[in-house]
């Protein structure tokens, strides 16, 4: 019977070679961006989870409330890991963990330079390594990260720097052309789903700042991890943890109130109010956001199959009908339908497989991460391609087996069966294309809207000038300091090269130094300033403008302020005239204000533009700013790369473009936008597959009445033009049953910016435009086809 | 075999009565050979419908071999499909997808047949309907009449004990109709399978053994045939 079964099916599906191909496309399409999404969702949730214990672990993390605005860091104060293992008896294990960075030098035996890389490092106490179980090829965490001046390599680091790991042992690495360290112990790589893309660990005793006692600094990549003791409580802990934050930030100079709370292991891929070392974070809501879009594709296949397979049940109600007087069940029936999909839908499946392996690496470019989709390295696939089999061919297949295996014999036989059986059903169909439709016009106006708001945001005047500006790494020892003016003269003689200013950070930058200030008042104001460092060339390469007083004055130490609008207005002054040679206070240190500068942006366009100071330090700069002639950029950069590598001989060199930086703030919204488009146009392609089959459902339902009107004398375009009608009606309700959720949508979405795009009709004249425009190509190409067809076929029978 | 009493099948449509068969009593015995003859509209179909319980009457009481089958559940009526009726059809109505073979095979299917009989069975109608040669074609690729020679055989593989047949011949030219039934009354003779046939034509209704006209659903004559 099954063999049988599976003969008739395979042989259907080859007799309706069009309708196989498109239910198999529309399922596969579906199922592969299922798959993907699954693999993706899968790796993210996977991130931190291979390590032993891992229920047990949290990472201490600071919350500070300033004036009821509330933020959350990821580090702690330096004092937090020694205190917390005196006072807290709870705690099994505790380690502090610093994340650092610098050059890192690598001689060969005859003393030669082998190696000269920028690479991060982090200072870790042995009992981190006991937190976090890692294999250990040699030394384990008491001996190899206990004295100072001592390192640990993972596997392939060692490898690269001396060829072979087990020659690494006791060679030295140098760091920051001060530090000689001693390699004593090895370990295995990190999982890539980790938080931790550790590689050279140095011991904390190694730590200049490591027995600091101020609990007032705290900086993001100063981190604490402890381990719980079997059995207690998160919430209790907490509580101790809370009593134990009030004893310790009493110090009255600390901005706001602080206080530390746990992080469990799994969160810290997850929370995006803190950053981890790995720099990457996926929040939850991203996470269901896919899941959900995962979902509609689904559902969308789906629905397109029940509409496809219910029309063609026309053509087998005959079979039916012959199949119940020989004794057939109804049961035997479903069962013969419902294999039938199932067939389809592995065979969709395996397509689906394909599918996702040949776009896995695209995806993972698109998502910035490393996803490997391999069939033998994840077991958990074949679950879930298992239940998707199932799933699919349960919900596609149900309904139109339901339908099909319930036509009445008598008239079956006679070709009457889909008269009585397709009404009520057809009401059904419609709800379920008004979905499709209703989900459609969700995504054409989600899409257009991420995209117009992206191209503001791309073109938006920020204030300064962004275009043909490189920034070029200093190095900022003490000897380099010295040469900085130097290589800012030679640089700025290179042809092609027209202004160049030394720096901290480019008017708008991912990295912002906030800081205490006052100003005609004893006591520091309420909210903090943003500082920046720059010399007297920097209003000139940015083309920043000045709307009062003047330009700081050529200096290497501080000397003058220069303020920016912002400030003026958040301490109500109204004349920026009026602030001109008064005294301000920052970070303690006291100098005048010689000019106001006009507001620019100096952070993404999600947030606001912060109140900020400018003045010159030749100690705090980071940067060269080099402003270049448009042409020719890439002979001038080579020119600048020689220039800076023979002033600064020991640095590692660094350049990128300022526009890059500036875009890359908006990288997850730039995903966002290629997802929404790309999932649109699937959506609107098996909707337009959908579409397709119920307009073949309804037309060869309604031959005999379109061949009767056209005995009466309907032309062609009349006949099209009524069963356009009926669609068109239906897309207009999709349309205005979508628009409110689109609306709701897209205001979330947009809240996300400070500065934004005017929410308009246009999208929603657009999506209604664009599903209007395909229900006509689909239901005239189709109609057009049945109204040509010969009125005697459709009439003889009767 | 087949007893009827008092069948009725009406439409009611906004409280008019359109009635398709009325007040039809009448009794089939097991062998008998019966041609239901009328014009069209007379309610021919709808009798043979409800005698193959495809369709359920009105009012009325209808034993099928003792049993009502008014009251039977659709598992019980599967079975008598499954194990006593056959139905013959104007249209053949073979399973386009199917082989001539598989086609046959079809019912005993069904019925649960292991596997070593159905073959044997199958090999044995083909022989006796000269068909072997054609067992691995699909509908299509056969002529009306044989067409109409599988369905035939589908409907005896099953070794019914009654064959209904809604215009056997409707579709066929005359020499392959003839043929047709031929075989009928061989049946009929033979291994005494019960037959009841619809037709429009008086000389196929001379093959069997009496004749029911029915006029505007009333049965007006029921008489015997003299061979």
């Amino acid at each position: 019977m099954f063999k049988l079964n599976l003969k008739i099916a395979l042989r259907n599906l080859w007799k309706n070679k069009s309708y196989t191909l498109i239910n198999v496309m529309g399922l596969s399409i579906g199922m592969a961006s299922c798959i993907l999404i699954y693999v993706f969702i899968n790796y993210q949730l996977s991130f931190d989870q291979s390590f032993v214990n891992k229920n047990r672990i949290y990472r201490v993390i600071t919350k500070m409330d300033i004036d009821g605005v509330v933020d959350y860091s990821g580090g702690v104060p330096i004092p937090l890991a020694p205190a917390i293992r005196e006072e807290l008896p709870q705690i099994e294990k505790v380690a502090a963990i610093q994340k650092s960075g610098g050059i890192v030098k690598v001689d060969d035996v005859n003393g030669k330079e082998r190696i000269k890389t920028n690479e991060d490092v982090y200072f870790a106490q042995p009992d981190f390594f006991e937190i976090f179980k890692v294999k250990w090829l040699s030394g384990n965490p008491m001996q190899s990260l206990q004295q100072p001046n001592t390192v640990t390599l993972t596997k392939e680091t060692a490898n690269r720097y001396f060829g072979n790991w087990q020659n690494a042992l006791g060679k030295t690495i140098r760091f920051e052309n001060t530090l000689d360290l001693k390699v004593s112990g090895i370990i295995d790589e990190l999982p890539i789903n980790s938080s931790f893309p550790l590689k050279i660990i140095i011991s904390y005793a190694t730590f200049p700042r490591s027995t600091n006692t101020s609990w007032r600094s705290l900086r993001t990549n100063s981190n604490c991890y402890v381990l719980l003791k079997e059995g207690v409580d998160e919430q209790e802990f907490d509580k101790a943890l809370t009593q134990f934050s009030k004893k310790h930030y009493s110090d009255p100079k600390i901005t706001g109130k602080r206080g530390n709370l746990l992080q469990p292991l799994s969160e810290i891929h997850k929370d995006e109010r803190t950053m981890n070392f790995a720099n990457q974070t996926t929040p939850m809501k991203s996470i269901i956001g896919l899941g959900i879009i995962g979902i509609f594709l689904l559902l969308t296949a789906c629905i397109n199959f029940i509409n496809m397979a219910t029309a063609q049940a026309i053509a087998r109600s005959k079979e039916v009908g012959v199949r119940k007087v020989m004794g057939s069940s109804r049961k035997k029936l479903m069962i013969q339908f419902m294999s039938e999909t199932t067939l389809i839908t592995f065979i969709s499946i395996l397509l689906a497989c394909v599918i996702a392996e040949l776009s896995m690496p695209i995806v993972s470019n698109l998502m910035d991460t490393l996803v490997v989709f391999s069939f033998f390295s994840n077991a958990g696939i074949f679950v879930f391609i298992a239940i998707l089999l199932l799933l699919v061919s349960f919900l596609a297949g149900f309904y139109p087996a339901l339908i099909m295996s319930r036509f009445s014999p008598a008239l079956a036989v006679k070709n009457k069966g889909i008269i009585s059986a397709g009404v009520g059903s057809l009401v059904l169909r419609k709800t379920l294309m008004m979905v499709q439709f209703a989900i459609t016009t969700l995504l054409i106006v989600g899409t257009s809207i991420v995209i117009w708001q992206m191209k503001y945001v791309r073109e938006k005047p920020l204030g300064f000038n962004r275009e043909s500006i490189a920034m070029v790494n200093l190095p900022y020892d003490s000897l380099s300091q010295t040469r900085y003016q130097l290589a800012k003269a030679r640089i700025l003689a290179i042809p092609g090269v027209k202004q160049v200013s030394l720096c901290n950070t480019a008017p708008s930058s991912a990295l912002n130094h906030d800081t205490n200030f006052s100003y005609n008042s004893p006591v520091a104001a309420d909210f903090t300033i943003n500082t920046k460092f720059v010399d007297q060339d920097y209003f000139k390469t940015f083309g920043l403008q000045l709307i009062a007083g003047r330009n700081i004055s050529k200096s290497d130490t501080l000397k003058e302020y220069v303020v920016n609008e912002t400030l003026l207005k958040r301490l109500n002054i109204t004349n920026p005239n009026e602030v001109l040679a008064k005294p301000l206070i920052v970070d303690g240190k006291k100098a005048l204000i010689v000019g106001v500068v006009k507001d620019f942006n100096n952070v993404s366009l999600k947030e606001t533009i912060s109140p900020i100071v400018i003045s010159s330090a030749n100690s705090e700069y980071e940067t060269l700013a080099i402003k270049l002639e448009s042409t020719n950029v890439v002979q001038t950069m080579q020119s600048i790369e020689k220039e800076w590598k023979s002033i600064f001989t020991d640095g590692v060199y660094g350049a990128s473009f300022l526009d890059d930086q500036i875009n890359s703030y908006y990288q997850a919204e730039r995903v966002t936008g290629v997802l929404f488009k790309l999932f649109a146009a699937l959506i609107i392609f098996i909707s337009f597959i959908g579409l397709f089959g119920l307009v073949s459902y309804v037309a060869s339902q309604r031959t005999k009445e379109i061949a009767v009107r056209k005995v009466l004398g309907a032309s062609t375009i009349e006949l099209i033009r009524m069963l356009n009608s009926s669609f068109l009606r239906m897309v207009l309700i999709s349309n205005l049953v979508a628009w409110p959720i689109a609306y709701l949508l897209a205001v979330k979405w947009l809240s996300n910016f400070v500065y934004r795009i005017e929410l308009s009709v246009w999208p929603f004249v657009l999506a209604m435009c664009v599903s209007l425009l395909i229900t006509i190509i689909t239901v005239s190409l189709r109609s057009y086809k049945v109204t040509k067809a010969n009125v005697i076929d459709a009439l003889k029978y009767e | 075999m087949i007893e009827l009493k008092n069948i009725e099948k009406y439409y009611a449509n906004k409280g008019v009565k359109s009635y398709i068969l009325r007040h039809v009593t009448t009794t089939i015995k097991q062998g008998e050979f019966v041609s239901i003859m009328g014009p069209s509209g007379a309610g021919k179909s709808t009798l043979l419908n409800i005698l193959g319980m495809l369709e359920e009457p009105t009012y009325g009481e209808y034993n099928f071999m003792g049993e009502d089958v008014t009251a039977m559940n659709e598992r019980k009526r599967i079975e008598l499909y499954r194990n006593h009726i056959g139905f013959v059809f104007q249209a053949y109505h073979l399973i386009d997808e199917m082989t001539v073979a598989e086609n046959i095979e079809a019912p005993l299917l069904y019925k649960k047949i292991p596997g070593s009989e159905r073959k044997s069975r199958i090999a044995d109608i083909l022989d006796r309907f000269n068909m072997v040669a054609k067992k691995d074609l699909f509908p299509n690729q056969l002529s009306g009449g044989q067409q109409q020679l599988v369905g035939i055989a589908r409907a005896l593989v099953a070794q019914p004990s009654i064959i209904l047949a809604d215009e056997p011949t409707g579709n066929l030219q005359s020499v392959q109709a003839e043929q047709i039934m031929d075989l009928f009354k061989k049946l009929n003779e033979e291994e005494n399978i019960t037959i009841l046939q619809v037709t429009h034509s008086e000389r196929n209704a001379q093959y069997g053994n009496r004749i029911l006209t029915i006029e505007d659903g009333v049965i007006k004559e029921d008489v015997k045939v003299s061979s």
